[in-house]
């Protein structure tokens, strides 16, 4: 090392030991928090996890030029449904539809369909739009709607890209077995939606 | 001042539900002997029954489920379990081979009743759909472990091993069936 690189770097190591600074183990004045709040708030319970993993699984046994396109569309829909819910936030969305995607989106699964591209697209959009919407209702007056409304999107856009990764490495071993194995899951998702729109048709009626 | 005891984890919501629907297959012995029966079936019979059983299955529990849920009354439902680990333990056990859709009609009636048990129970679940997903997830593990234990058919002593385990499923179905009639306590 040369003389005055030695210098440069000793200087500017005492001028960083003589200008301390507390060390915090979590970054609070970064003021991130309701990015991952956005990022939690869809992981925090199965309403969102379950209909996403299978449109993960449905994607990655459509044709790989259309299964591309979801993984575009996904989060910026998810974005606009958010972006409703600030928009119009005492709009009625009706909880069968949320039911009837998961249904769908299963049985499509079950059935390995390899759905045409506006199917397909259509599909996605609505998951996330209705997603987006009530994902964006958990937003209160305090929340820095920016970076929740990113935070849903992030972890929208990662979930499904990594799992539908995920099932398309699965797959590649080319077992027939593996390819059943994905259908299965989507019987059980499609089997969990029916049961809810059972249990919703009973709360929606009058006792 | 009344004293209660503290929890770190009060077991409410999403977790509770998911776990209690998970074990309700589980600890439920006479659910429990029937999936794996199914599994071992599926296992005996091969392809492509050993498939489309397991797909079938739950989606024909969800019309079940789907009863239950809403308060329809279905007759005999603890019987026709009892029943059903009485038929698949016999089916295992005799390696009886009907045509796949006489062996998916037989399983699908069965899993009605399975599926209308777990349905009767899923409003008063701390999370319903986090219940549902437990309950379905468990049931597809239990074929999942049929099916694994139906792979020694492949050898003659496990064929045997197999044939056994189906006649020891038959054995519990009867005791369940002897119980739900109210004759063994």
């Amino acid at each position: 090392m040369k003389k005055e690189t030695l210098i440069r770097a000793i200087a500017a190591a005492l001028a960083l030991v003589s200008v301390p600074a507390s060390a915090d183990a979590h970054l609070i004045n970064t003021t991130l928090g309701d990015f991952y709040g956005g990022v939690l708030y869809p992981l925090s319970g199965p309403e969102d996890v379950v209909p996403w993993f299978a449109l993960a699984i449905l994607a990655s046994i459509q044709y790989p030029r259309n299964a591309r396109w979801l993984l575009f569309v996904f989060p910026v829909a998810l974005v606009g449904g958010a972006l409703l819910s600030v928009v119009a936030p005492a709009l009625f969305i009706s909880p069968a539809w949320n039911l009837a995607v998961i249904v769908v989106t299963g049985l499509a699964v079950a059935a390995a369909a390899k759905l045409p591209f506006p199917v397909l697209l259509g599909l996605g959009t609505l998951i996330a739009l209705l997603h987006g919407y009530h994902n964006g209702q958990a937003m209160t007056q305090d929340t820095d709607r920016l970076l929740f409304i990113c935070g849903v999107a992030a972890v929208g856009y990662v979930f499904v890209t990594l799992f539908t990764a995920l099932a398309i490495s699965f797959r590649q071993g080319g077992r027939e077995w593996r390819l059943i194995a994905l259908r299965a899951s989507g019987s059980w998702v499609a089997a969990v939606g029916v049961i809810m729109i059972g249990l919703q048709l009973r709360t929606a009626a009058p006792m | 001042m009344p004293l209660a005891p503290a929890f770190a984890h009060t077991g409410t919501g999403t977790s509770a539900g998911l776990l209690s629907g998970f074990m309700h297959p589980i600890t439920g012995v006479d659910h429990l002997v029937a999936m794996v029966a199914v599994g071992l079936w599926g296992a005996q019979l091969g392809n492509p029954a050993i498939w489309i059983l397991p797909i079938a299955f739950p989606l024909v529990m969800a019309i079940g489920g789907l009863f239950g849920v809403s308060g329809f009354d279905l007759p005999f439902t603890e019987i026709m379990i009892a029943i059903s680990g009485i038929a698949l333990g016999l089916a295992v056990a005799m390696n009886i081979r009907p045509p796949l859709w006489a062996a998916a009609l037989l399983v699908g009636v069965f899993a009605v009743f399975h599926g209308y048990a777990h349905g009767r129970e899923l409003p008063e679940a701390a999370d319903p759909l986090a219940f549902g997903v437990g309950f379905v997830i468990a049931t597809g593990l239990l074929h999942l472990c049929g099916i694994l234990i139906g792979v020694l058919t492949r050898w003659p002593v496990g064929a045997q091993l197999v044939r056994a385990s189906g006649a020891a499923i038959g054995a519990i179905g009867g005791y369940f069936l002897l119980s739900a009639m109210g004759l063994v306590t």
